[in-house]
């Protein structure tokens, strides 16, 4: 079949003069997508440079002239307009975390009702719940709402990025059993996906780099020819400083 | 580095370097005269060092105790001095 599709194209080809395969002009609808999704990022990106220079301007979270809400106003929009598109799902999950920044909770929890347990949205949005929680100091809401979605989502991606906020708020609760038990979950839920991979450097960092635990040791050549052993260190204080001339 | 000729041998510093270009590395070691010793291999983050330790970006400081445990990891070297002060006393 190859072959006769080749000898097809030059045939094309040598009709037009060209020589070549012709090809379709027509994007693949992955281009087109590819190309909604870039201009998305970019009205996103100009949302939160306003929402940043807000804040720096001394801008107070709540107040009416905060410019979450007009920005959350035109991604929502676009949502709306643009339903079950790749593009929609990332105007959606910023324009809660818009809402989040600007702390506007009642109106955030208000479109969080609205996105469906399936809605790719999660992926990007569970993050907003977190935030929501580290900046109340109160993950009652975060924990319960990212539950829900765990408890009921077909979409294994979706799955592992709550499972991985849930785990991040019971972190921070002070709970490391329970939270291990999230990011053990994660990790499992759709492994290779952002989550899964991040859940699984969590419990990395909580097996192997917690307080109190044996440093990781190494024994290596430094720049200078001489070989830094971390065991040969003991009995002295370490400080092992990652950084880089730029 | 004012810490280093402080503290002298009871603290020891490790640069892990996440530069990929190694020659200006070792340039910028010598033109600031760093006296502690410098690991690089010009994997950045992909290094084994920077593996086992994970550190998110630079600078990422872990400071362990004078029986190897992790006793703080610090995003700045800002606090380092009363980080590891307290950490002398012990045995």
């Amino acid at each position: 079949m190859g072959h006769r599709l080749f000898f097809a194209s030059v045939f094309v080809g040598a009709l037009l003069g060209t020589g070549q395969p012709t090809l379709a002009q027509t994007p693949p609808p992955d281009a087109a997508a590819a190309a909604a999704i870039a201009e998305i990022r970019q009205t996103i990106d100009t949302a939160w440079k306003e929402v940043q220079a807000y804040r720096t301007g001394g801008g107070k979270p709540g107040a009416a002239d905060h410019p979450a809400l007009k920005w959350h106003a035109t991604l929502w929009t676009y949502r709306e307009q643009h339903p079950g598109t790749a593009a929609a799902a990332r105007a959606t999950a910023d324009a809660i975390r818009l809402l989040v920044r600007g702390e506007f909770w009642d109106e955030a929890h208000a479109r969080i009702d609205t996105v469906g347990v399936d809605d790719p949205a999660w992926e990007r949005l569970s993050a907003a719940l977190y935030e929501e929680g580290s900046t109340r100091k109160d993950f009652a809401y975060t924990i319960a709402t990212l539950s829900k979605v765990a408890a009921t989502t077909t979409s294994p991606t979706n799955q592992a990025a709550v499972l991985l906020d849930i785990g991040r708020a019971q972190r921070r609760q002070g709970d490391v059993a329970a939270a291990t038990k999230s990011f053990e979950a994660a990790r499992s839920a759709a492994p290779g996906s952002v989550s899964s991979t991040e859940a699984d450097g969590v419990l990395y960092e909580i097996a192997h780099l917690s307080l109190g635990l044996p440093a990781p040791t190494f024994s290596t050549k430094a720049r200078n020819g001489k070989t830094v052993d971390l065991a040969a260190l003991k009995g002295r204080a370490v400080v092992l400083v990652f950084w880089a001339t730029t | 580095m004012q810490l280093n000729a402080k503290y002298g041998k009871d603290v020891a510093f490790v640069g892990i370097s996440v530069d990929t270009n190694l020659d200006r590395l070792d340039k910028f070691v010598k033109e600031k005269a760093i006296p502690w010793a410098q690991l690089a291999d010009g994997k950045a983050f992909d290094g084994p060092i920077p593996k086992l330790y994970r550190p998110n970006g630079t600078p990422t400081l872990f400071v362990l105790d004078r029986a190897g445990k992790i006793a703080a990891k610090l995003l700045s070297a800002e606090k380092i001095e009363e980080t590891v002060q307290p950490l002398l006393s012990q045995p």
